[in-house]
């Protein structure tokens, strides 16, 4: 596995930024862990900004990792493509220990881009991010009739979910239909 | 973008996020969707306390508006022009075929060639609503300038109300037509009336009387005598004696007339009443002035959608209140600067109702 650190990336900052000397609290280092995708480029990101995805926090929260043995376990989500995940880390980092605004513009355009976007925030658990990206779901059928919407979502027609249920019903007694017969076999 | 590859929590997310007129106009996109819409917004539509059907005609809509969330969230707009444009189509409404288009201003479902053939495409329109948004649901049916007269009737569609504005300050207006009018109309959910000169009284069994809610200008307590709704205003031009109000309150006390009241409102345009005088009648009751007395608000009956006013009455504060002999129910009364009293009767027995003084 190639291990770039690439959640050192612009938005991101390298190393956790240094708080105002205070006398009274003696300051906690940040830990960092690691994430890759399906690409194996590996995300260095702070456990602060991890807080976003209750996925991930939860998985880290009993760990005790030092920093070496999270460098060498890296959570792997290979469901998730890399540069969807980048945008997540990013997301992440950007809204590190800071309440998320109502809105965010920021997110990706493109519809493929964005419907990545929703499954990999939904998987990661990270509710306010999912919040905004669905809002922009929602927003890309503003206005439209419903033959656009059903051409940008790609919605079925009623006749295509009729004949999809016909064939769902003909597998599903085909495959019943195949148990008894090896039920029977077996018993013989 | 393939919306059925989300899983469920996404897609109802998604949902979530679109108002009332976008799931109208997704509901149209097929069967499923429509089921979809229906079970992971219900919460959302049980909400809705109220459709509002406004309209231009007392047999004509105009448009329709769904207030939610502190808005008014338009939703089909009614038009008599011809599809004419490229962006028409058809949708099937409750087994009827109906041009639309897209409303230029408000990106909701617009009808096209309305007139051509209201009266089918308004009842497939409520059977749709009612559908879709639960069979519970109720509409009120809003005329806000009757032009045509008093001589057309509405629609008789399930779940609707009538809420009427009969502001007629210009023409003389007998009471046996009004009383004829409000004799064919169905349920009242609001009647406002603006007569110049001041109506007489309808006759006691007139529906007039039966209205949830009304608003009264140019004339005396006297026209409450027989109300048996929960909310009403009045304006009195006049005020030369607070008897009328004194026989009125006392009738209430008795439990004689204004059973279903919630809030009663007087609101005096010239002269004052003199507010110890109706304290004193009325057998009223006081809270020590030392301590916090409850505020009385409930939700209006009936909000004018195009100006929106406030969800809830204004809250009455107040260390005065009388109690209804019959069931000991009490109401809290103020008068402000002699010249508006309010009356918002509580769901409480005199001693619930000092357990919730500070």
């Amino acid at each position: 596995m190639s291990s770039t650190e690439q959640g050192t990336s612009s938005a991101a900052p390298a190393e956790p930024t240094t708080a105002p000397e205070s006398a009274a609290a003696p300051e906690v280092p940040e830990s960092f862990y690691y994430v890759h995708g399906k690409d194996k480029v590996v995300h260095k990101v702070s456990a602060g900004a991890l807080q976003h995805s209750a996925l991930i926090h939860g998985m880290i929260s009993n760990l005790g990792y030092t920093e070496e043995q999270a460098k060498a376990n890296p959570f792997p989500f290979e469901n998730i493509d890399g540069d969807i995940l980048q945008m997540v880390v990013d997301w992440c980092n950007q809204h590190k220990g800071k309440p998320t605004p109502p809105e965010d513009t920021n997110l990706p355009k493109q519809k493929e881009k964005l419907f990545d976007l929703v499954l990999a925030v939904n998987y990661l658990e990270i509710k306010e991010l999912l919040t905004y990206c669905c809002k922009q779901v929602a927003m890309m059928v503003k206005g439209k009739s419903p033959e656009e919407i059903r051409e940008i979502w790609m919605i079925p027609t009623d006749a295509e979910d009729e004949a999809a249920e016909k064939e769902a019903k003909k597998r599903a007694g085909k495959e019943a239909a195949g148990e008894t017969a090896a039920a029977a076999g077996d018993a013989k | 973008m393939i919306l059925s590859k989300y899983p469920y929590v996404v897609q109802k997310e998604i949902l979530d996020n679109m108002n009332c007129s976008q799931l109208l106009m997704l509901s149209f996109v097929s069967k499923n969707m429509k089921k979809l819409i229906k079970s992971s917004q219900k919460n959302k539509f049980e909400n809705i306390n109220v459709i509002d059907y406004n309209c231009r005609t007392m047999s004509d809509l105009r448009n329709v508006h769904i207030p939610f969330n502190g808005k008014y969230e338009p939703v089909m707009y009614f038009s008599n022009n011809e599809p004419n444009r490229n962006g028409t189509f058809q949708l099937e409404v409750s087994g009827k075929m109906i041009d639309f288009q897209i409303h230029q201003r408000h990106n909701v479902l617009e009808i096209c060639g309305y007139d051509r053939d209201k009266e089918s495409v308004t009842e497939s329109i409520h059977n749709y609503f009612l559908e879709f948004f639960g069979s519970s649901t109720k509409f009120n049916w809003i005329v806000m300038d009757i032009k045509e007269g008093l001589n057309h009737s509405f629609p008789n569609l399930r779940n609707v109300s009538l809420c009427v504005d009969l502001t007629c300050k210009k023409k003389l207006v007998e009471i046996e037509k009004l009383e004829t009018f409000f004799s064919s109309s169905p349920v009242f959910n609001y009647i406002g009336l603006e007569l110049k000169p001041s109506p007489q009284p309808c006759s006691p069994q007139s529906k007039f009387y039966q209205a949830e809610s009304i608003l009264v200008k140019h004339t005396s307590p006297n026209i409450l005598r027989h109300f048996e709704g929960k909310q009403a205003y009045i304006q009195c031009d006049k005020w030369e004696t607070s008897e009328d109000l004194i026989k009125l309150l006392n009738m209430w006390k008795s439990g004689k007339a204004l059973q279903m009241l919630e809030r009663l409102t007087v609101d005096i345009l010239h002269g004052k009443v003199l507010k110890n005088e109706i304290f004193n009648k009325i057998g009223a009751k006081y809270i020590d002035a030392t301590k916090q007395p409850p505020v009385h608000t409930l939700p209006q009956a009936y909000i004018e959608g195009y100006f929106f006013g406030p969800p809830n009455t204004i809250p009455i504060t107040s260390h005065t209140y009388v109690v209804r002999q019959s069931d000991n129910r009490v109401a809290s009364i103020h008068i402000a600067y002699n010249k508006m009293i309010t009356f918002g009767v509580w769901d409480k027995t005199e001693e619930e109702f000092l357990k919730l003084v500070d």
